[in-house]
């Protein structure tokens, strides 16, 4: 009998172990991945990355070919984005989580904004097109991409919010409304503080999708060869991921080394994204 | 009883459910003022719900309905023209578990007046609280120390500080010794009797020995009706209802 049970904790052990194995295969395969295509993106583009780059505009010649326009108009597509986007959808998130009564219609637009958050982009790109570019008669204009790029990824940043804001402890509301605290005084001292890691958790995988999304941008007619940035929300221009998929589209391999020049600036300023947010969290949960 | 002119919350033929589920029956009960009120029985009888009631912290529950009138002052607790936030900073809560504000010592009992237009010098009110609670001593040299930093017993104590500086008219305690060990336990019990002198205090305990220690009155209640309820030593040593009886002396089934 005691061997029994013994052998079977030694079955269940090996068990244990083969899983980790397991485990730690797949991540090692996800990163080895990673590391391959970070290697030929770097091998290739960062002989071609340097000051004359960043400060060109796009040429035929691709020695002379910069990413100047793409990325101003990506900082410029990605800031409005945010400034749209991120108050929107937090504070459908707090209205949805703190104040709507749970009812039908409550559950109806909750299952509608998962469902939102599944559409494809170009969906979203005809939407844009139809309403802000025409309807709207804004024309192909940074805020028509903003505004079509705030659509796509508010259901990311209602749902990750709404996630964040109901994991914050009853108990704590309970604390707060039992000293004479009104609901928006609990909502903004204490329950956005406390949701504030994970409000920035999906706010930057959101902000990290709508940088790399070409689909839509192509669809509200953002140009691909633009030789100047854009000065006011008014203005045409262009982003990185479509400059990219541009000179990738080109016969000569210069252009392609350029694509890869380029998609390191994309993840330059993907990083940087992320620092800010790592900064706003460390700087939230610092201050008490 | 002389002390009947004194009731500041009168509790009459109260109901409270959850969807069809009858949580508390019926309960008619005074509560007077200065007095420490105990509310003792089986776990699951309605104690926590009823004295949720008695701030409004239900109306956050949205399956919970309620029956009956409840006077605060004589005047009526649930009426449409009572603002239950004015209620809350005059009729104060202690909860079962330590729910400290995730910030500093000095915040989470300064936090309460601020939001309530307090316009006095903070830092005496702060230290007049941690003193009433009997914390002051622990942590007058760490004010500004994450409150999560302290332990359980201290932590239970903060929390009746912070009730405390919103100077309630009245404290409800929900097992407020629950998670304490008997030392902290028993400092919270000397910390009642000295906050009877003010405050009308009700407390929900588990614990025979402390209902019958520390309060003046006890209210019995099982599967939501309140069975027996009077004068603490009456109810400890001459119990009414053979129920009481049973499960004051412990050998309720
Ligand atoms: N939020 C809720 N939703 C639905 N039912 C509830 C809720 N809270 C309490 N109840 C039910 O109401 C009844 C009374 O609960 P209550 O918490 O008041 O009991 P209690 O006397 O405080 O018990 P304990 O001593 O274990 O804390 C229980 O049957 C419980 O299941
Ligand atoms: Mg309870």
């Amino acid at each position: 009998m005691s061997t029994e049970s013994s052998n079977n904790l030694a079955w269940r052990h090996k068990k244990a172990t083969a899983f980790r194995f397991f485990c730690v295969g797949v991540t090692g395969f996800a990163v080895a991945i990673l590391a391959v295509l970070i290697f030929q993106v770097t091998s290739l583009g960062l002989p071609w990355l340097d000051m004359q780059f960043l400060d060109s505009f796009p040429s035929r010649f691709p020695e002379k070919a910069g990413i100047k326009s793409a990325l101003a108009g990506t900082l410029w597509l990605i800031s409005l984005t945010a400034m749209i986007s991120i108050p929107v959808g937090v504070l459908a998130a707090v209205y949805l989580e703190e104040y709507a009564p749970p009812n039908r219609v409550t559950e109806f637009i909750n299952v509608n904004i998962a469902n939102l958050a599944g559409v494809p982009s170009i969906v979203y790109g005809i939407l844009g097109l139809a309403i802000f570019v025409r309807f709207f008669a804004l024309e192909r204009s940074v805020i028509s991409g903003a505004l079509t790029m705030s659509l796509l990824i508010l259901p990311v940043i209602i749902i990750s919010s709404k996630e964040a804001i109901k994991a914050v402890p009853s108990s704590l509301r309970q604390a707060a409304y039992a000293v004479g605290a009104t609901r928006w005084q609990v909502v903004r001292s204490h329950v956005l503080p406390a949701a504030l890691p994970g409000v920035l958790t999906g706010v930057i995988l959101a902000a990290s999708r709508a940088i790399g999304e070409t689909a839509p941008l192509i669809m509200i007619g953002a140009l691909t060869f633009v030789a100047f940035t854009p000065e006011g929300p008014m203005d045409e221009f262009t982003a990185l991921p479509i400059q990219i998929f541009n000179w990738t589209s080109r016969p000569q391999e210069e252009f392609h080394e350029l694509a890869s020049a380029g998609i390191i600036v994309l993840l330059a300023v993907l990083l940087m994204m992320n620092a800010i947010a790592v900064l706003i969290r460390h700087r939230g949960s610092k201050k008490g | 009883m002389s002390d009947t002119d004194n009731v500041i919350l009168d509790i009459d033929d109260v109901c409270i459910s959850y969807g069809d589920e009858l949580a508390v029956r019926n309960v008619t009960l005074p509560i007077y003022e200065k007095k420490i009120t105990a509310i003792i029985g089986p776990s699951g009888c309605g104690k926590s719900t009823l004295l949720r009631s008695l701030n409004r912290m239900n109306d956050f529950i949205h399956a919970c309905t309620q029956d009956g009138h409840i006077a605060f002052h004589e005047s009526d607790l649930y009426a449409s023209s009572t603002d239950p936030v004015e209620v809350r900073r005059r009729i104060g809560m202690v909860f079962q578990r330590p729910n400290p504000f995730p910030k500093s010592i000095y915040r989470n009992i300064a936090w309460g007046p601020t939001i309530n237009g307090f316009s006095g010098n903070m830092d005496e009110r702060v230290e007049l609280a941690l003193k009433q609670a009997a914390l002051w001593d622990e942590v007058k040299d760490r004010l500004q120390d994450s409150a999560l930093n302290l332990s359980g017993g201290q932590q239970q104590r903060l929390c009746i500080a912070r009730a405390l500086a919103l100077e309630p008219e009245i404290i409800l305690m929900d097992e407020p010794c629950s998670a304490l060990d008997p030392v902290s336990t028993a400092r919270i019990e000397d910390l009642l009797f000295e906050l009877k002198e003010s405050y009308t205090i009700v407390i929900v305990t588990h614990n025979m020995q402390q209902a019958s220690r520390v309060s003046d009155f006890t209210a019995f209640l099982e599967n939501g009706v309140l069975v027996e309820y009077g004068e603490t030593e009456d109810v400890f040593t001459r119990p009414e209802n053979e129920r009481t009886e049973e499960y004051v002396t412990g050998r309720f089934g």
